[in-house]
């Protein structure tokens, strides 16, 4: 066991299997000889140098459409946006191409393409630098969308995005970033979680707060406030958006009978509203309240003094739980 | 990978050259936003200040010999580092500053902050080469009126396709654009070299778009220069980029610099600041106090101010 903060833990990660196969390249903006705005690329080109960690120029859609081609041809791109508002220019790259290729191709055609995104807020950042972009993404067929939510997770997760055939997008809490946490960096991948699968990371049995990057933490401590309420609440990282674990979710929900999704993103058209109507397809019978959405409001981003009001805390989560017990 | 910014011709650092002392008007803006900028560093510091900012700190002088050429019905872009670029255009410092701290009076009610402010033919954004293809579209609507688009980007974004787009409808439809590059050298920690093939010059002669490199780094001297060119873009209805071989004398945000002492040096050596407080010591002197005395004002007053109505809960 070592203690990572989360950045450290995807660096480590991104070392590991740059060390693993030599087609495992890392591309961006300011990755290599500053090491990433959040230092998440530190140290990767001076030790794999500048064919393998490649600063590119201000050009998202050129990363991502050159990575395509790289894709094409064997290697195993691992591109970083900047800051998630600038995906944007990407998108049309991710959408029309790196999500349809594959499938368009029936699966012959493989595109191992990661695209890591720093999301959300809560880091006194401005808009464009604090949003939570996943729904665009998930909406996306084609596409493995992912969150890690702590230093363990970020450790493995990111390796098998790396191994993984499919393209994946996969989003870091930037707010964890700091954060710290065992890491067991020896335990033999075939241990570790497949990365498509949610966990439950605190059972309950009253309520089921299900969440993912930075929420997870917000969740666990409203939680254990929650507790002292005498309710008993479990908290599930989903870890993965697309595809999404819904046999693990649906079993917690059937049991507690009480669900609300926590996320950062805007509620209206957010993620927690497909799981709330999988939820009431697969447990309508069991639910004994509808399921609730705890997320940002329908507006950009708001300037950092702001953001406390806009993102979901301890509060909002607790006052979720209570109308889910008022119902 | 080597730092290649391209040396002015027009004046050296040392002031070798005579350079010509700048007007009282034009040193009272360049100080206004010189000390504007490093109150903003400053307020960062002492916590007063939240998310970030981009200082314009040794590029001052660019708006400031730009904004006697633009008139009123002209639109400004801006981008991030965009604080001169408003000050230059609009003398409301205090709104600008309400508007990056979200105090009463602020420019946009403090939604917008540092990066997003729209006012009065103003208009910034935080992406990098988002804004060109839309000031295409406003000097498009400006044909013919003699009013013209001027949009401020940097050499970096000239990485962005967006930027081809807008530059080949802007030719294609000649509408009166003002392309102004603050070539830098550097693009947060990337270096030109390392992240531009070839050079904006060639870039615009693709498409047909009149090129203009400004190396002087003296406020009178350029409008003299630039004046009959812009009187074109209105006149002819055609777009222009104007490239400035300038330096950025500050980190790109806040504590983030990257570049070598050499380098950080350079960038210092060719900052106005120093070289007019030595050549011109008499108003120099005083404009500097009464400019960062004003500063002063303005941040002690602005801080005191209540939350803008936006805000409060
Ligand atoms: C689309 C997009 N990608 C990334 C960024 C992050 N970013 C902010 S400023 C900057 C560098 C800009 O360089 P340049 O255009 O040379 O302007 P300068 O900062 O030198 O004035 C970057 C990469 C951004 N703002 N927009
Ligand atoms: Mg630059």
């Amino acid at each position: 066991m070592t203690t990572l903060t989360l950045a450290k833990a995807l660096n480590e990660g991104m070392r590991k299997a740059m060390e693993d196969d030599p087609k495992v390249l890392v591309m961006g903006e300011d990755v290599g000889k500053l090491g990433g705005v959040f230092r998440v690329t530190d140290g990767l080109q001076k030790d794999f140098g500048e064919q393998r960690v490649i600063d590119t120029p201000l050009a998202e859609s050129g990363i991502i459409g050159t990575a395509i081609g790289l894709a094409l041809r064997g290697y195993r791109p691992v591109c970083e946006i900047q800051f998630d508002g600038f995906v944007f220019p990407a998108a049309d790259q991710i959408i029309t191409q790196l999500a349809k290729m594959p499938l368009r191709s029936l699966g012959k055609l493989k595109l191992p393409v990661v695209v890591r995104i720093p999301c959300g807020g809560g880091i006194g950042a401005v808009e464009h630098h604090s949003e939570s972009p996943e729904a665009y993404f998930t909406h996306t067929a084609g596409l493995r969308v992912v969150a890690c939510s702590n230093p363990a997770d970020g450790y493995t997760m990111i390796q098998q995005a790396i191994r993984c055939e499919d393209p994946v997008i996969f989003f870091e809490p930037k707010r964890r970033y700091w954060e710290k946490a065992d890491v067991d960096t020896s335990a033999p991948a075939d241990d570790w979680t497949p990365f498509d699968r949610a966990r439950v990371v605190r059972p309950g049995a009253d309520v089921t707060l299900l969440a993912y990057g930075p929420m997870v933490r917000t969740c666990l401590e409203a939680a254990a406030a929650a507790e002292e309420d005498g309710r008993s609440v479990e908290v599930v990282d989903l870890r993965s958006l697309n595809p999404l674990d819904i046999d693990l979710v649906a079993e917690s929900v059937a049991r507690t009978g009480r669900c609300a999704v926590v996320h950062e993103a805007p509620v209206f058209s957010g993620f927690g509203a497909e799981i709330a109507a999988r939820l009431t397809e697969r447990c309508f019978y069991n639910l004994e309240a509808p399921v609730l959405r705890v997320g940002g409001p329908s507006t950009p981003y708001p300037p950092s003094r702001l953001e406390d009001h806009y993102l979901p805390d301890l509060d909002r989560v607790l006052d979720a739980v209570d109308r889910l017990f008022a119902f | 990978m080597t730092v290649t910014v391209p040396a002015p011709t027009g004046t050296t650092p040392s002031g070798a050259r005579r350079t010509p002392p700048p007007e009282p008007e034009d040193l009272e803006l360049l100080l206004l936003i010189r000390h504007f900028e490093l109150t903003l560093l400053r307020l960062f510091e002492a916590g007063e200040l939240s998310g970030t900012t981009h200082t314009c700190l040794g590029q001052e002088y660019i708006p400031v010999a730009l904004s006697r050429l633009l008139g009123d019905d002209d639109f400004v872009l801006s981008n991030h580092r965009g604080h001169g670029h408003f000050l230059a255009r609009h003398a409301e410092p205090y709104g600008l500053l309400a508007e990056i701290m979200g105090r009463e009076g602020a420019l946009c009610a403090g939604v917008g902050g540092s990066q997003h402010v729209y006012h009065r033919h103003f208009l910034s954004t935080g992406v990098q080469g988002e804004s060109l293809p839309v000031a295409t579209g406003v000097a498009l609507a400006l044909k013919g009126t003699g009013a013209l688009a001027c949009a401020y980007i940097g050499d970096g974004t000239w990485g962005e396709g967006a930027v081809y787009e807008a530059l080949n409808m802007a030719q294609l439809w000649r509408v009166p654009l003002l392309v102004v590059v603050e070539h830098n050298g550097i693009a947060q920690s990337t270096p030109t070299a390392a992240q531009m093939s070839g050079r904006v010059a060639a870039r615009a002669a693709a498409f047909d778009v009149l090129h203009h490199r400004v190396t002087s780094l003296e406020v009178g001297e350029i409008r003299t220069e630039l004046a009959p060119l812009v009187a074109m873009v209105r006149q002819d209805s055609r777009p222009l980029v104007v490239e400035f071989a300038t330096h950025r004398a500050g980190p790109h945000s806040k504590g983030d610099d990257t570049r070598s002492p050499e380098e950080i040096a350079l960038a210092a050596a060719h900052d106005w600041y120093d070289r007019y407080a030595r050549l011109f010591p008499e108003p120099f002197a005083r404009i500097d106090r009464e400019r960062r005395e004003l500063v002063e004002r303005i941040a002690a007053e602005v801080t005191a101010r209540p939350p803008s109505a936006w805000e409060r809960p």
